[in-house]
């Protein structure tokens, strides 16, 4: 039996569960509040209003105008994840965190303790039950033969709601419902679908598999038996660990862009940061990703495939500007991001580039690794992001606040430093914690072991 | 709303079996009294370890600290300063 533990509204309630004046508001969670970007999460209380993660902040503060507005931060959930994957493990070792507020457990190996619905239906109260008290969360939770039925399951009911199903109910809540309801049917896919007539989950698990092959190939056939509930993907504990697929990271712009140099240095700094947690993993990259968003929220993706591995930024770099200038056609942008996939450890398959391998610059880029793993990600960054960096209140050795910048004068460098020298002595203008490498906190997925870096 | 801050704040600390927790700290000229210390954290950045805290005073006020543990000094991130 698999359970799939779903955190309700998870960064919201932590906020909550964090700052008691806060329990029982409207509040939505979001990077920065004085800037653009989007909904990261919004409270139970927020969500009447129509407010939903991944909206864009100012549709949010039209809809739900008396919403409290609270800067996410990433390492505080991180933290609150793993505290749960603790508890998790006292009721199971077979633990699959599957995202920072979501995790399978497998109850299979617990002997007659796990065995059957009313076992593991008992077994979710008491860990619903745990998670009230202990954090003061909640928590939806839904139980079932395998790892898509009790995934999807889970979000029958919620808040802090427990649905069992069985391959039955399965259909018999799914198959009415619209393709895309089915877990791994995106609004493309389900588009596609439309096209050859099938509208529900019911259409699809009645469809020929010729048909199905035909038009969406292998994938065809596996999406018709998830559609009759059937999943054969085990649980795989976090000991076990499972290789990233992919490594990215992307920016919405404090405003609309069409500075060429802007954004290419926006483009080197995502760059550098894909490549640092590249290395810092030990993976190198066979495909590059560049993602852009214009003005009108269209977004493209473009990917290029190399003839050899990468984990160097400026290699990175020269790739993703080469899709960059090859698809940017001059409007503002809005979104740019950066990612690697065709991941690989070197050993494996790497053609080992014996001739053209720079040991000089190899030598240079683990320095700087070594720098930055101990005075931080901002303490060496490459120069060509200085201009983003600046206009985002980000620079090495940790960021100035816009109102200090502007504080400090323009272009006199004794009215800076004075400037400079007044915030330190009062009420410190240096935020030596400016985390660069905070990751999207919609991207998150807890960390549960650091691998050496390695090459 | 939620201030953000970065405020370099004095702080009466008391360490007991192993765990440092905030008593009260002083702030804008007065004094504050931490009545709950409802949630903490770590983050990294390179070798440096800083330790927040999310804490309650003595009314409806809400604050998160941070101890920068290598050089043993406190700041004030967040202050909730009543309803946005």
């Amino acid at each position: 039996m698999i359970l799939l533990v779903d955190m309700d509204a998870f960064f919201a309630s932590v906020e909550q569960q964090l700052h008691p004046h806060l329990r029982g508001k409207a509040i939505i969670v979001c990077g920065d509040k004085d800037r653009r970007g989007v909904v990261t999460a919004a409270s139970y209380e927020a969500r009447p209003f129509g407010v939903r993660a991944g909206m864009p902040m100012r549709e949010a503060q039209r809809l739900c105008p008396h919403a409290e507005f609270v800067e996410g931060n990433p390492r505080k959930y991180v933290e609150k994840s793993l505290e749960l994957l603790e508890l998790f493990l006292t009721v199971t070792p077979d633990v699959e965190p599957f995202s920072v507020d979501e995790a399978f457990l497998d109850l299979s190996k617990l002997g007659d303790r796990g065995n059957g619905y009313e076992a593991a239906t008992r077994i979710a109260r008491g860990i619903q039950q745990r998670i009230a008290d202990e954090h003061g969360l909640g928590a939806s939770i839904g139980i079932g033969p395998n790892k898509l039925i009790a995934k999807m399951a889970s979000g029958v009911e919620k808040p802090r709601g427990l649905t069992v199903m069985d391959e039955e109910r399965f259909q018999g809540v799914f198959w009415p419902q619209k393709v895309q309801a089915l877990w791994g049917v995106g609004e493309k896919t389900a588009a596609a679908f439309g096209r050859i007539g099938i509208l529900t989950v019911g259409d699809l698990a009645r469809a020929p598999d010729p048909v199905l092959e035909q038009h969406f190939g292998v994938v065809g056939p596996h999406l018709k038996q998830a559609a009759w509930g059937r999943d054969r993907t085990p649980v795989t504990p976090y000991h076990v660990g499972v290789d990233p697929k992919t490594m990215g990271h992307e920016v919405t712009l404090p405003e609309d862009s069409r500075d060429a140099s802007f954004l290419e240095g926006t483009l080197l700094r995502l760059s550098d940061q894909v490549a640092r947690r590249l290395r810092g993993d030990g993976f190198t990259s066979r495909t590059l990703v560049l993602k852009l968003r214009d003005f009108r929220f269209r977004t493209i993706t473009r990917q290029r495939a190399l003839p050899v591995a990468v984990d160097d930024h400026l290699s990175i770099f020269e790739v993703v500007r080469s899709l960059w200038r090859e698809n940017w056609k001059g409007e503002p942008v809005r979104l740019i991001g950066v990612s690697a996939s065709a991941l690989e450890k070197p050993g494996e398959g790497e053609q080992i580039e014996l001739f053209t391998r720079d040991e000089r610059k190899l030598a240079l880029q683990e320095a700087l690794d070594q720098v930055r793993d101990k005075l931080g990600e901002a303490s060496v960054v490459p120069a060509g992001s200085l201009a983003y960096r600046r206009a985002t209140g980000h620079v090495p050795f940790g960021a100035i606040h816009r109102k200090d910048a502007d504080a400090m004068g323009k272009g006199d460098p004794r009215v800076q430093r004075r400037a400079i020298q007044e915030r330190l002595k009062g009420r410190g203008g240096y935020d030596q914690g400016a985390d660069l490498s905070a990751p999207d906190p919609t991207q998150l997925k807890p960390r549960l072991d650091r691998k050496p870096r390695s090459r | 709303m939620f201030e953000s801050l970065d405020d370099p704040i004095d702080v009466l600390t008391a360490f007991v079996d192993g765990a440092m927790r905030p008593i009260r700290f002083r702030w804008q000229g007065r004094v504050v009294r931490v009545s709950q210390v409802t949630g903490q954290w770590n983050r990294r950045d390179g070798q440096a370890v800083y330790r927040h805290f999310a804490v309650q005073g003595s009314r409806d006020d809400s604050y998160e600290l941070c101890y920068d543990t290598r050089s043993a000094r406190w700041r004030l991130n967040r202050a909730w300063s009543g309803p946005g």
